[in-house]
């Protein structure tokens, strides 16, 4: 999140990703930022026991986002 | 000559007084309960009679209604002024009472008498009249003694000087003020503010906080630390205002902003150790004098409740990194369960009865040093061993407990705390153990073999076997005893408890090594 607000003060388009579980943490740390509508993308939580399929699987279905994210 | 802060105050009539008034001045500064302002009143009455319209002469009475008894007891006609808010009275820097003030027309200060010593006042009343251009009063002097000590501003009585320090301009408070209303609970508002760890805090009002600032001598200003994970910048002033809520007194003041210092360190990285799902938090060893000095507890229950210090400076490091910091839980701060540990985790390791060298010592400080030594830790867990009589088979009872750390199958692991209660540390002691065997000990116990250690379906967690390559281990591999820990220094190892029990503690850690947070000491800076 720190990384993404950096970016973007630098006009340069971010997206972070991570899984569903932090949404509240992400909103709670743009607020704390000062940019509250960074951009994201959520995957199904969990990550850490995911197996290498499912973690693809999550990554092939987030990837329009992600670009729909830093196109918009 | 410098120039007097200027003022208004309402005098017995409720006439406004203005100063500078365009005309010399005499101020004196008086109060009903003090013998030697009875006396002097008199004198200025007589003053201010032989100097009116030429000179002013008023008196600045620190009590409303002491004024009052004042203005009837000698039939004042002269101006008393209604300083019962004492804010002239600061400005002034009146410590005594009486205090007399000779100002000339553009209000410049020229002369100032504190007590009453009959010639310096002599003295003043002839400068006085000079400045009118009139003859001074008739006095005999002769009536009055030499010398009659003053009495004590109530400017310095306690709690008024904080008060009038809190709302000067040129105070060191600049924090944001909240007023609450008279209707509200302060209790109740620090909770509704959401300022709290679940437990009640000391409202820190302006007062509070004063008086904690007596406990550095470091700017209130000055910045300490930029504290994640919003990076906000932690002021002495911001700092000393936790210290007021968690309950410190003002000399625990140096050993908190110590440990900000200290987590607020790459090495330490409070940042992620606040943010991770895990549930560490930062546990602060407090070494050297400042532990008796502060009354700190390394005894009897040192890893738990009873001691002010103790509780309180832990509980005052956690405050700043949830108030500044903006770690709260269920925000940024993400903890599955976490520990009575996010409340508070300070302890003084018991140097005195301890065989080895304190650990400040061994992280490069001298004995005479007062140091801080921060972990990110869980809560303590103890391990029970009465039976023991060598070190070899008491350290082996440390290292099978430890082994369980994080998850007995996952290694290496990085930083941990053992804590050696009296009675262990007095068996090591006279089976000549070091530290640093006990550690090697720990490692032997602790080591499994590979094949035991790797994940598996009976076990998901443990060693991952793609470390040896996309075939796993060889059969060779899987024979080799892979140690708990990374390195035998990420066994820290202290000494605390009361002198009765054979009951140690360990404190697991969290990710170790530069990824994750490393041990970080202080200097405490009284």
């Amino acid at each position: 999140m720190h990384d993404s607000v950096w970016f973007e003060t630098q006009q340069i388009p971010a997206v972070f990703v991570a899984s569903s579980a932090f949404a509240g943490a992400a909103q709670a740390q743009a607020d704390a930022l000062g940019l509250p509508d960074v951009r994201r993308v959520f995957v199904p939580h969990p990550i850490q026991d995911a197996t290498d399929d499912e973690m693809r699987a999550k990554a092939d279905a987030a990837v329009e986002l992600i670009i729909a994210a830093l196109t918009a | 000559m410098t120039a007097l802060p200027s003022f208004v105050l309402a005098d017995q009539a409720g006439g406004a007084r203005r100063f500078p008034p365009g005309a010399p001045a005499v101020l004196c500064f008086v109060k009903e309960d003090c013998p030697t302002s009875n006396m002097v009143v008199p004198l200025l009455e007589a003053l201010y009679r032989a100097l009116d319209g030429a000179a002013r002469v008023w008196l600045v009475g620190q009590e409303a209604v002491g004024n009052a008894l004042l203005v009837d007891r000698y039939r004042l006609t002269a101006p008393m002024l209604d300083d019962s808010a004492l804010r002239v009275s600061y400005v002034y820097a009146v410590e005594i009472i009486p205090t007399l003030v000779l100002a000339d027309g553009e209000g410049r200060e020229q002369g100032r008498l504190v007590g009453y010593r009959k010639d310096e006042w002599q003295a003043l009343f002839a400068a006085a009249a000079r400045l009118a251009g009139r003859d001074g009063p008739a006095i005999d002097w002769d009536a009055y003694p030499d010398w009659r000590p003053g009495c004590g501003s109530r400017t310095l009585e306690p709690g008024i000087a904080e008060r009038l320090q809190a709302e000067s301009a040129n105070g060191p408070l600049r924090a944001r003020r909240i007023d609450i209303a008279p209707g509200d609970d302060e209790f109740e508002f620090m909770f509704d503010q959401g300022l709290t760890d679940g437990l009640p805090v000391v409202p820190p009002t302006p007062e509070r906080v004063l008086r904690m600032l007596t406990g550095t001598r470091r700017d209130s200003q000055q910045v300490v630390a930029v504290v994640p994970p919003n990076m906000a910048p932690a002021t002495v002033e911001k700092v000393a205002a936790n210290a007021v809520m968690a309950g410190c007194k003002p000399a625990y003041l140096p050993v908190v902003i110590a440990a900000l210092e200290a987590v607020c360190t790459d090495e330490f990285n409070i940042h992620g150790v606040m943010a991770t799902t895990w549930g560490a938090s930062p546990c602060i060893v407090v070494n050297g004098p400042i532990r008796a000095r502060l009354g700190m507890n390394p005894g009897v229950q040192a890893l738990g409740s009873g001691n002010r210090a103790n509780a309180t400076i832990g509980r005052a490091l956690k405050l700043i990194l949830r108030n500044i910091g903006g770690a709260k839980p269920g925000g940024v701060e993400r903890s599955t369960l976490a520990s009575p540990a996010k409340y508070t985790m300070c302890f003084p390791e018991a140097q005195e009865a301890s065989p080895w060298e304190p650990l400040h010592v061994e992280r490069g400080f001298e004995h005479t040093d007062s140091v801080v030594t921060v972990f990110a830790l869980e809560g303590p867990r103890g391990i029970a061993d009465q039976i023991s009589r060598t070190g070899h088979a008491l350290a082996a009872s440390f290292g099978l407990a430890l082994e369980s750390v994080w998850h007995p199958k996952v290694r290496p692991y990085g930083d941990v705390l053992l804590v050696v209660c009296p009675e262990h540390a007095e068996t090591l002691r006279q089976d000549g153990w070091s530290k640093a065997r006990v550690r090697e000990r720990i490692q032997a116990v602790a080591a499994r073999p590979l094949c035991d250690v790797l994940r598996s379906d009976e076990c998901g967690e443990g060693v991952p076997a793609g470390r040896w390559g996309p075939g796993g281990p060889n059969a060779e591999q899987l024979k080799t005893l892979v140690p708990k820990f990374a390195a035998a220094g990420n066994i820290h190892i202290v000494v605390a408890g009361g002198q009765a029990g054979k009951f140690s503690a360990i404190f697991g850690g969290w990710v170790g090594g530069p990824a994750g947070s490393m041990p970080v000491s202080r200097r405490i800076d009284e």
